[in-house]
């Protein structure tokens, strides 16, 4: 058995990752790729504190947090796929609507 | 020139105008009412001719129906001369009733202090009564006899500026600015007279010294003309910082500065308090040099001879009659306290301190006048020399009156007054004859030189320099007339004008030396010898312009054909030949003063030769054997010894086959009589330069600016441009650099937000791990 330590570390590791993946891509799909990765991490961290307290709340929260993942990256893409049809790219640099 | 058309139908508005107050009268509308009328018309016509002027510049009907704005000015002046007629009927009716009530239409500010008590902040009322500050009036001899000054030269001088501003071609198009701002000036000068407090009299007093200063500013272009504007406004506010801290220290004796407050017992200051008298001087000695500046006395006359740079009738108007009698209106309304019994003796100094500084002026100005060849210039220190005259007997009054000899001090103070009404009308009248003469010296010149190509303006002619006139008598018949009549009257030939008032200051400044005021003893001294000396220099304008042979060709081709400029000057003439006897035979001086139970004119009316013989017996033949002497002196060394050496000099016969007016050709003949001295050596001397120089003073001031004040002032704009704007400029800059630092911050880029989103988070979670 995996001591929920490293599982708890692993899961801190993937939201780095995921962090460091937003500040510096560019490309949109890449961003949503990491802020998944970020979701994955807590729901490590979820496990390994169910692991540790006993408790099943733990599992369950993990269980929602993919089904609203999936439901995110859903709306995510599509908010894309509009992006893409207007400005013909989807590079993040240059889509900047929020300092206009 | 010759193409005038009769434009008497322009006259129909200015005659129904005037017709309003009697009309009113006939109504029975208060007149305590009504005479609001007088500061409210120009006020509030003078920006309806300012807009309509910017509006339909150069539109037809402007120009030759409402004479830009003139036939306007002329009708509200027509206004306030009918209402100030009605205003002195009715104050004569009552004798002196309308002088007890000041009445106060409303409150327009409150004077409440926030003070920190025992009861914490609270706001203090003065408990005098006086503190709040009222729209009224102050009506009595005093204000009247300047109104109706005001009021009837206003008008006249209105109608003079319509002739002489619209036939230039130079003022087209910018004659609704001077209608304007003599409407303006006017109100000024209406509502100084007027005012029931001494803050609205420093108000006004400002009004007016804005208007002087927009006025001789007028040729804006020019540079002189703006030079003069500058040193004329600047030259009297030194005198009204002066003035201003006068009435601050009057408001902290007697906590209003109301007339009704202070004349009603000016012995008892706030709440009762007794007043401190060396204080009290001290304050009215500040107002006397505000009152210097504003009337133009030695030291603060430089600007009053520059200002003859602006057009003729402003210099008639502001520069002459009216607006430097305000210093005198001032000094006349402080009379009242020196009056007073329980500081008799108190302010003695200052009444001697006045008649020394109008002593010296008077004198100094008629040296400065004798080498001016300017006319308007002559009379610009005649002007300052005649006013000097009534500073010394408004001196002689205040002496009299605060050592006890109320007789005398009525006496002097009702001739200084007087004087002030003859010297206005016939300077009025003189510096609209130089304006006439000016003018047609101008258009001759325009004329002779029509069909040049070359601009004509640039050969050095100058209409106003007397070198070049001469011989005008036969061109200029009514012009002659007018400037002769002026001359005597402010010469002081018997019988005429300004005789009967001179007279009397003369008199009455020596007759406060035989009551022991020998510190009068110089300015007696110094006006008696003016007197002289006022001969010669009237009398030497009036030659070198009128006698002698034409000394330009300019000069020969003269004609009087300008309209609207006559009939001023005949009214004039008559009023100032005939009034100073009327009014002396009448017992103007006793009136204007206000003695108790002076009849003004009563006595003249019900026993008509007792009234002349007396007052012939009074000026000619005074009791006291000194008095005489001096009288009598004065008399000789003005009207024979000056005039006959200024003949000497400058007149002569007229060229062959002209003829002067009826009135004037003894005169020219006269002085065409009596021989000739050259005074060609004179002029090289150096007293002649230093006169030229106008005795160094401007130049004293000039290099003690520029040695005190310019350095000081490079010192200020540097600390203004380092230390007051290097702050304000480093907040500005420093607040710019930080937006900056903070605009960059929103780059619009998502990953950046996020990036701050999450340092944002993990400072917070330091936060909460530090305090948990």
């Amino acid at each position: 058995m995996i001591e929920p330590t490293w599982i708890a570390a692993l899961g801190a590791f993937l939201f780095v990752i995921g962090l460091a993946g937003t500040f510096t891509r560019k490309n949109a799909i890449i961003v949503l790729m990491c802020i998944e990765l970020m979701l994955n991490g807590v729901n490590l961290n979820f496990v390994a504190g169910a692991m540790i307290h006993g408790d099943v709340n733990g599992w369950v929260f993990t269980a929602i947090a993919i089904a609203i993942a999936a439901a995110e990256v859903a709306v995510g893409l599509a908010i894309f796929l509009a992006l893409y049809s207007k400005h013909e790219s989807i590079s993040l640099d240059e889509v900047m609507l929020l300092s206009q | 020139m010759g193409e005038h058309k009769s434009e008497t139908h322009l006259l129909a508005p200015v005659a129904a105008m005037f017709a309003v107050p009697f009309i009113m009268m006939a109504m029975h509308v208060d007149i305590s009412d009504a005479a609001y009328l007088i500061v409210a018309a120009p006020l509030l016509i003078f920006p309806i001719i300012a807009i309509l002027g910017q509006k339909f510049n150069g539109a037809d009907w402007w120009v030759n129906h409402t004479k830009e704005g003139g036939i306007i000015a002329l009708s509200t002046m027509a206004i306030v001369l009918g209402t100030t007629i009605w205003l002195i009927y009715e104050y004569l009716g009552h004798h002196g009733v309308l002088g007890e009530a000041t009445d106060t239409g409303f409150e327009w500010l409150n004077f409440e202090l926030l003070a920190h008590g025992s009861l914490g902040w609270q706001i203090l009322e003065f408990s005098a009564g006086g503190a709040d500050i009222g729209i009224g009036m102050y009506i009595d001899a005093v204000t009247l006899t300047l109104l109706f000054v005001a009021s009837f030269l206003c008008f006249l001088i209105c109608w003079f500026a319509i002739g002489y501003m619209t036939t230039d071609s130079i003022n087209d198009n910018r004659n609704h600015r001077f209608f304007a701002e003599f409407v303006l000036f006017s109100c000024g000068m209406f509502g100084m007279v007027l005012a029931d407090s001494f803050l609205w009299l420093f108000i006004f007093w400002e009004i007016m010294g804005l208007c002087s200063y927009l006025l001789i500013g007028f040729y804006y272009d020019k540079p002189s003309a703006a030079a003069a504007a500058k040193k004329a406004f600047l030259t009297t506010r030194v005198g009204d910082v002066f003035l201003m801290v006068g009435l601050l220290i009057m408001y902290g004796i007697y906590g209003s500065l109301e007339f009704a407050v202070v004349f009603d017992d000016p012995s008892t200051g706030l709440n009762g308090a007794a007043v401190d008298a060396e204080l009290l001087q001290c304050a009215l000695a500040l107002l006397f040099i505000g009152c210097v500046g504003k009337s133009a006395q030695f030291p603060l006359h430089v600007w009053l001879p520059d200002a003859m740079e602006g057009p003729t009738p402003v210099s008639a108007l502001i520069h002459a009659a009216t607006m430097v009698n305000a210093g005198l209106y001032l000094v006349a309304r402080m009379f009242q306290i020196f009056m007073d019994a329980e500081l008799a003796g108190a302010l003695t100094d200052l009444a001697v301190a006045i008649a020394w500084i109008g002593g010296i002026t008077a004198c100094m100005a008629a040296f400065i006048a004798f080498v001016q060849n300017d006319i308007k210039k002559v009379l610009a220190y005649s002007t300052m020399s005649q006013l000097a005259y009534i500073f010394t007997g408004l001196g002689a009054a205040m002496w009299f009156a605060n050592n006890g000899y109320e007789k005398y001090a009525y006496l002097a103070f009702g001739a200084s007054l007087f004087h002030l009404f003859n010297h206005a009308m016939a300077k009025g009248m003189l510096f609209m004859a130089s304006g006439s003469v000016i003018h047609e010296m101008h258009h001759a010149h325009d004329h002779l030189h029509e069909g040049d190509d070359h601009d004509h303006h640039d050969d050095g002619f100058d209409p106003q320099d007397m070198r070049v006139m001469g011989g005008l008598a036969s061109k200029l018949p009514i012009t002659s007339t007018a400037m002769m009549l002026g001359s005597m009257s402010i010469i002081g030939i018997p019988l005429i004008g300004g005789f009967w008032s001179k007279e009397g200051i003369v008199g009455q400044t020596w007759n406060v030396v035989l009551h022991d005021g020998t510190a009068l003893l110089f300015p007696a001294l110094l006006v008696l010898a003016t007197a002289g000396m006022t001969g010669f220099y009237m009398s030497r304008m009036w030659f070198m312009t009128f006698a002698g042979k034409p000394k330009h060709e300019a000069a020969a081709h003269v004609h009087e054909v300008t309209p609207w400029i006559k009939t001023p000057l005949v009214t004039l003439s008559v009023v100032t030949a005939f009034s100073g006897a009327i009014l002396a035979c009448g017992e103007f001086y006793y009136w204007a003063a206000g003695k108790p139970g002076a009849h003004f004119m009563t006595h003249l009316i019900e026993h008509p030769l007792d009234a002349i013989v007396h007052e012939l017996e009074h000026a000619f033949l005074p009791k006291d054997g000194f008095l005489l002497g001096v009288g009598w002196t004065a008399i000789i060394i003005s009207a024979i010894g000056g005039p006959f050496l200024a003949a000497r000099i400058h007149g002569g016969k007229l060229a062959e086959g002209e003829t002067a007016g009826p009135l004037t050709a003894w005169l020219v003949n006269l002085s065409g009589s009596v021989g000739r001295t050259d005074i060609g050596d004179l002029h090289e001397g150096g007293f002649a330069t230093a006169l030229q120089r106008r005795l160094y003073i401007d130049d004293l001031y000039e290099w003690l600016i520029a040695k005190t004040l310019i350095p000081f002032a490079y010192c200020a704009a540097w600390f203004d441009k380092n230390g007051v704007d290097g702050v304000i400029k480093g907040i500005e800059s420093g607040s710019q650099a930080g937006s900056g630092m903070v605009r960059s911050l929103t780059t619009g880029r998502a990953s950046d937000y996020i990036l701050m989103a999450a340092i944002g988070l993990l400072v917070l979670f330091a936060l909460l791990w530090g305090v948990v």
